[in-house]
């Protein structure tokens, strides 16, 4: 009892209760996932009673990950959408937020506030109004892949600007004066220098497009059409009501195994390519969802 | 200084009735100035006087709102940045951390159409000019302060420039580097040739290293002529009180006579020879400390006044004395350390104020003390 009391009280040291606090938290948020991941490997087709590891799940002859047709187009799918949002939703961003450090007039306040009504409206709201847009304004387009590329695309937007813009600000503007100073004409300016000043924030806010698309369940889910453009949170949505295996499992671990090393590659380039790899980091780290 | 062959001819810059207005401020208000082909030319004022927005109207980063500015005769106060024969060191130094110091160097040679031969030899040539040779793979976050401030200089210098404009450049360097590289400036201007404008707020830098200074203050031109004449010969209170130290005595003018400008100063009377002689009613007397004499008590003749030393301070090769005046005012001497301690706190004494180095000067005085001031006070 003397022993506990005198490792919490620790004048010296950090404070002991924070780091149990934080380990609790951890451990609270990793244990439901890591279960998750475990009955992935399970040998049979339990999803509560651990008989033993084995592979089958991921690439068995039948029912795996890799052979059940629908959810290896699932995921398939999903990597589509992805990266289709990441090629068009960071150059474009990128452009967006280069626009809007340099609008200074009129409007540009409320511009701002337009890129971040998409963080911070339901996505549900902005599901259903999407559903609405293609069914309705957008007939032609219809409900399919483009439809959820375009949707995801439209909040996915918000972040690249915000990442963007916020490296723009403390980038500043001197580089590009001296550019300019130079005999640096404005394209060359942009190329030269504040590109590769912007790089490590186009690289974090790119993954980031990246990790959203993979996870976004909502908008995706109503601009669809059918088995066709399932994704797999769509497609781990509706069979785990049904008759789920492990092979579900497996295919969550997959897509989550993406997404963070999409995340994990990104800060390492950050860093190395980066003088200012911290800033990069905690960019990554603040807006991780 | 080098011959006159290998001068390269320094640009001339003419400023005419330059402004410019953020809104409804004027942070540039009409201002005229002449800066003379390689010269060391010099903008010196409070911060928000507006000498930082005119450098940058004459490198272009801003926009007039009107008025002209000549580079050789040409106004280019509507031509673009990056087609001004004029070159910026920043405050910053606004040195690119993703490029080398010799791909820093060259940025600008790209685009002069140079030889491959000619791009390596003329940053090698500016490189050695700012003693940072066997500096060039190095990245300009690996280098010192005084470094990264030679890069920058080196950057803008390798252009050739007519004019190179310098913002507050040695302000984020310690204080011995920047007495170094004041002297190193100075003389890189010299052997060059070519014209610097340089900005600072430092009322010393500004003495020390131009040919000429213009004295700025909220977007005006207080005084411009060459750091002697604004020191010795303020035009205006606000210069005065700005560069160097000035003692600024309350006196009632009587107007001018024969023999200079009568002051009255309390029940004590004053005769000026300098300055605003035919200024009638509310005046300031202004004199140097240095021409301040200090007299044992009750010396006869003009232009004295009884006073008690309030306090001696020993500052080394000299000594500061402050002077309270009979009539309420505080003066300061300064009297060269010669052994011997004369004026001890408390003793009564007989300030002597020069005809010939007492001005008269109306107007409002500068809104905050220098620093050199505040140090002395």
């Amino acid at each position: 009892m003397s022993l506990l009391a005198s490792f919490f009280r620790n004048p010296w040291g950090r404070p002991r209760w924070l780091a149990v606090i934080t380990t609790i938290y951890i451990v609270w948020s990793i244990i439901p996932v890591s279960i998750a991941i475990l009955f992935a490997f399970n040998a049979s087709r339990s999803r509560s009673n651990f008989t033993g590891f084995s592979m089958r799940w991921f690439n068995g002859a039948t029912g795996s990950a890799f052979h059940d047709e629908a959810l290896r187009h699932a995921l398939i799918h999903s990597l589509e959408l992805a990266v289709l949002s990441v090629i068009v939703a960071t150059p474009l961003g990128l452009f967006l937020a280069l626009g809007l450090q340099r609008w200074r007039g009129r409007g540009a306040g409320m511009t701002n506030l337009l890129m971040l009504l998409p963080l911070v409206t339901p996505e549900i709201v902005m599901g259903v109004a999407l559903l609405l847009l293609f069914i309705s304004v957008f007939g032609f387009i219809g409900l399919g892949t483009t439809a959820q590329a375009i949707g995801q695309i439209t909040f996915s937007l918000s972040y690249v600007v915000v990442i963007v813009r916020g490296r723009l600000v403390s980038i500043g503007k001197d580089y590009e004066e001296a550019a300019a100073d130079l005999g640096a004409p404005p394209f060359d300016a942009l190329r030269r220098v504040l590109l590769p000043l912007l790089g490590p924030a186009i690289i974090a806010s790119a993954a980031i497009v990246f990790a959203t698309s993979l996870d976004d369940f909502v908008i995706t889910q109503y601009l669809s059409n059918g088995p066709d453009t399932q994704t797999v949170p769509m497609l781990l949505y509706s069979v785990s009501r049904g008759a789920p295996t492990p092979a579900l499992n497996a295919l969550a671990t997959i897509a989550l195994v993406i997404t963070i090393g999409t995340l994990v590659a990104a800060f390492l380039v950050f860093r190395r390519f980066s003088s200012s790899g911290g800033q990069a980091a905690t960019e990554i780290a603040t807006l991780d969802l | 200084m080098t011959d006159e062959g290998t001068r390269v001819s320094g640009g001339e810059i003419t400023i005419v009735d330059l402004t410019k207005r953020f809104g409804e401020v004027a942070a540039v208000d009409g201002i005229n100035l002449e800066m003379p082909p390689a010269e060391f030319f010099t903008m010196v004022g409070p911060s928000g006087c507006g000498k930082t927005t005119t450098l940058r109207m004459i490198a272009g980063f801003e926009r007039p709102t009107e008025g002209q500015i000549l580079l050789d005769g040409v106004d280019m106060s509507q031509t673009p940045p990056h087609k001004r024969d004029v070159n910026t060191v920043f405050q910053s130094y606004a040195l690119f951390p993703h490029k080398t110091v010799a791909e820093n160097v060259g940025f600008g040679l790209k685009y002069k159409r140079v030889t491959k031969a000619e791009y390596a030899s003329r940053v090698a040539e500016a490189l050695a000019l700012v003693q940072l040779t066997g500096y060039e793979k190095r990245s300009p976050t690996q280098i010192s302060g005084g470094q990264q401030q030679r890069v920058a200089l080196a950057r803008a210098l390798v252009l050739k420039p007519k004019v190179l404009l310098l913002d507050e450049p040695l302000s984020a360097l310690d204080a011995r580097l920047r007495k170094d590289l004041q002297v190193e400036l100075k003389s890189l201007q010299q052997n060059l040739g070519i014209s610097f404008v340089f900005v600072t707020h430092d009322q010393e830098e500004a003495l020390t290293m131009s040919d000429r200074v213009a004295v700025m203050n909220e977007g005006r031109v207080e005084q411009c002529g060459p750091p002697r004449e604004i020191y010795e010969a303020p035009a205006t209170l606000f210069v005065a009180d700005f560069l160097g130290v000035s003692n600024l005595i309350a006196a009632e003018s009587a107007g001018s006579g024969a023999d200079g400008c009568r002051l009255a100063v309390g029940d004590f009377s004053l005769r000026a020879e300098q300055g605003e002689l035919t200024a009638t009613g509310s005046v300031k007397a202004m004199i140097r400390p240095e021409r301040v004499r200090i007299e044992p008590h009750g010396t006869p003749g003009e232009n004295r006044l009884p006073g008690m030393v309030e306090h001696s301070v020993f500052l080394g090769s000299f000594q500061e004395v402050i002077v309270r005046l009979a009539t309420g005012g505080i003066v300061k001497s300064v009297v060269a350390n010669d052994g011997t301690t004369p004026f001890p706190q408390g003793t009564p004494v007989s300030v002597h104020l020069p005809a010939d180095g007492l001005r008269v000067l109306v107007g409002p005085p500068a809104a905050e003390p220098t620093p050199a001031v505040a140090d002395l006070a």
